[in-house]
């Protein structure tokens, strides 16, 4: 079963940008690293806070911008102090220039982090 | 003794200990001061706030924070500020205190961050000062707090001069090049040799001495004549000999000023230097000086090295050529924090950076062999005038009165002779003007 | 029963070089607080390399905190011919900080030892209070702990390398005018 929701056109998020996307039950941040699109719930683990607004750092990770936080995009996971408990992140799907998320489905990377 | 009958030179008591008597306190005409700037706490509270509250102060070196997110704490007066980096690579201070309820916000000395937050209730800062968010942020968006009236307090203007990173907390203060004016010119010899700029050596050493700021600060000004005298002990182990006596070749030496901005030295060419007593340090000055005569002409090129001392007024001071770097940090009328840096051309050979950074600790630093006779000096300086009737007694600052003189190339008051007192005359009448204007435009230009 | 006791692969040395080696270090400590200073350079290896850093505070996360770093700002950073010039200042009689006398005390204690990277070298942990009082009412308190070389030598031990670590970052006197 999928819940396929559509997010923007590829080219509407230039590489190392972040937006946040308003979605039914909650918002969702989707990064572009160096041309592939991953998904993420977009409100951190650990206080609130926008990851759409936060830095992208180290080519894969995003800075919380309150408390500056890191998590692991592909996979979700809490990297640095003070986050600790993983984002949920989201299959993204790529058709003809669109960019859509499967809200029931994790990211292959995190599916197949251990 | 008949009652009438007082010893020469001695004044009883004043019960008057006003604000309104600064004029009396400092008569430069006449190279004469009172002790009680040095000693009273309400001058003291004036002086933070009518210069340290005011003028442009020495905050640190672009060297310190390269990169985006680097910072540097330091203090204005009493006022502790942080320095940071921005991601455009300008640079801004801010008060090091959280807007909420006052606690210090950043307690490293130096590092990087994405930002900064406060310790007591998780206020988050980013690096240009902008709250971003608070731990239990629903119970101040349910009370309509905005968060973009609660940002870290911005210093009103910060700027740098060919490295050096300047504050004011006066947003109505002249702009730092107006503020440094022709003093710029002498700071070239200092800070541009070369077109390639300087920096800090890592690290700083802090110390405190219980003095009152103004005497290192006015030492460093223009008193080369306590060099031969405090500093016998510190020259004989490093050089092996005395200082010599420089009234000697008076002609070939100066103290010049610029609105309490004071610089003494000789065209020796490599006296400082030669205080660590290592040839390669001098050696290097001697090479270096023929490319410096032609970017700065002859003049300042003889002045990289030599015997000479420096102060921005009111409190950051140098010693070119032997470069020891130093900001006296006022804590109280009788205290202070002294951090002291090795400040280097970015183009010297890596080895003579390393020979400048062990040649300013063994020399001026709290370990170095002048620098100890320094502190002694500046403490009893101090203390003495806790006696109530010592404290009335004045001092005398008026070696040189007399030698002003015009001269073809060097801006700014020029004096001749290097022994001479003329530059510590200037810094505490710039001192004193501070004190009694209201604004900056009743100031005169000295 | 034989106790023995390693630190990343070093051993302990044995009980009558122990007592040897904090014999040295209490020496030391006579010779300074008496401003016996040739004597004290005659204890110290040709090679010396004697060491105190400026210390700063850091967050954890930047360098992992650490206090201080080789060459960065420094107390001591000193080879033999930089003691040697130190000692000689103290010997001017224009010396003035020095005249009448700064009172010293050192005080040495949690004396380790451990056989050292070379034939003949020991490493030796120490930690030191040094107390100064000068005139009547100037008293300077350092705390730190050292990290020291020693070398055994036909004519005795000397000490070959130190490292100073003073619990201070604003270091709380005027001036530094003894070893430690």
């Amino acid at each position: 079963m999928t819940k396929k929701v559509f997010l923007i056109k590829a080219a509407e998020l230039r590489p190392g940008c972040a937006r946040k996307i308003d979605i039914e039950g909650g918002d969702l941040a989707l990064f572009n690293l160096e041309g592939k699109f991953y998904a993420t719930s977009n409100l951190c683990t650990h206080a609130t806070a926008s990851l759409a607004d936060g830095e992208i750092v180290g080519g894969d990770c995003v800075a919380c911008p309150v408390h500056f936080g890191e998590f692991h995009i592909p996979t979700g996971q809490a990297m640095s102090f003070p986050c600790t408990v993983d984002l949920r992140t989201y299959k993204v799907i790529e058709e003809g220039g669109d960019i859509y998320a499967d809200l029931d489905e994790e990211s292959e990377e995190a599916a197949s982090a251990i | 003794m008949c009652k009438n009958e007082k010893p020469i030179n001695f004044k009883p008591p004043r019960q008057k200990a006003a604000l309104d008597d600064l004029d009396q306190y400092v008569n430069m005409a006449e190279g004469r001061m009172s002790r009680k700037v040095f000693w009273e706490r309400d001058i003291y509270e004036q002086e933070l706030e009518k210069i340290f509250a005011r003028v442009w102060l020495f905050l640190g070196h672009v060297s310190q924070i390269p990169k985006a997110g680097d910072y540097v704490t330091t203090s204005m007066g009493e006022d502790d500020v942080l320095v940071v980096r921005q991601k455009d690579g300008a640079i801004k201070a801010f008060l090091n205190t959280c807007p909420h309820r006052g606690n210090r916000v950043c307690f490293s000395e130096v590092g990087n961050a994405r930002g900064f937050i406060c310790n007591y209730h998780g206020w988050s800062f980013g690096i240009d000062g902008a709250l971003r968010g608070m731990h239990e942020s629903g119970a101040y968006e349910a009370s309509g707090f905005d968060k973009s009236q609660h940002g870290l307090h911005e210093v009103a203007q910060v700027d740098s001069y060919k490295g050096l990173i300047f504050g004011t907390l006066d947003p109505a203060a002249p702009p730092l090049k107006e503020y440094l004016g022709d003093f710029a010119w002498y700071l070239d010899t200092l800070l541009d040799m070369d077109g390639e700029g300087t920096e800090f050596i890592g690290g700083c050493v802090r110390s405190v001495m219980k003095c009152n700021w103004k005497f290192g600060a006015e030492n460093f000004a223009g008193d080369v004549m306590h060099a031969g005298w405090t500093h016998d002990s510190g020259a004989k182990a490093m050089l092996g000999g005395a200082v010599p006596e420089l009234d000697k070749c008076a002609g070939d030496s100066y103290h010049v000023n610029v609105n309490g901005h004071g610089w003494e030295f000789n065209l020796d060419k490599v006296g400082n230097s030669a205080t660590f007593g290592d040839k390669e340090v001098r050696r290097y000055i001697h090479e270096i000086q023929p490319k410096v005569a032609e970017r700065l002409g002859h003049t300042r090129s003889m002045m990289i090295g030599s015997i000479s001392s420096a102060t921005v007024f009111p409190n950051m001071s140098f010693l070119p050529g032997q470069n020891t770097f130093r900001v006296w940090q006022p804590r109280g009328p009788d205290e202070i924090e002294l951090h002291t840096w090795t400040l280097v051309n970015k183009s010297a050979p890596e080895e003579i950076k390393e020979r400048y950074r062990r040649g300013t600790m063994i020399t001026f630093s709290p370990s170095g062999v002048f620098e100890m006779d320094d502190g002694e000096n500046f403490e009893y300086s101090t203390r003495s005038n806790r006696g109530r009737v010592t404290r009335e007694q004045d001092l005398f600052l008026g070696l040189g009165i007399g030698t002003r003189i015009e001269h073809p190339e060097l801006p700014g008051n020029v004096f001749q002779g290097q022994i001479n007192e003329a530059n510590q005359r200037a810094y505490y009448q710039r001192w004193l003007d501070f004190m009694k204007a209201e604004s900056w435009d009743e100031l005169p230009q000295r | 029963m034989t106790i023995t006791t390693e630190i990343a692969g070093r051993s302990a040395v044995d009980a009558a070089t122990a007592y040897q080696l904090e014999t040295f270090l209490k020496r030391e400590a006579r010779l300074l607080d008496t401003e016996r200073y040739d004597d004290w350079l005659a204890m110290l290896a040709d090679d010396i390399h004697y060491w105190m850093p400026s210390i700063e505070s850091r967050r954890r996360a930047n360098n992992g905190g650490a206090t201080h770093l080789p060459g960065r700002m420094a107390y001591f950073d000193d080879f033999m011919e930089h003691l040697q010039k130190r000692v000689a200042r103290f010997k001017q009689p224009t010396a003035w900080a020095e005249d009448p006398p700064t009172r010293h005390t050192h005080v040495i204690s949690n004396v380790e030892a451990y056989a050292g990277e070379a034939e003949g070298e020991y490493l030796v942990y120490s930690t030191f209070v040094n107390y100064r009082s000068r005139v009547e009412t100037d008293n300077d308190l350092l705390i730190g702990r050292r990290t020291d070389v020693i070398r055994a030598t036909q004519d005795g031990l000397r000490l070959a390398r130190r490292k100073i670590v003073i619990t201070q970052t604003l270091l709380q006197a005027k001036n530094i005018n003894t070893f430690l």
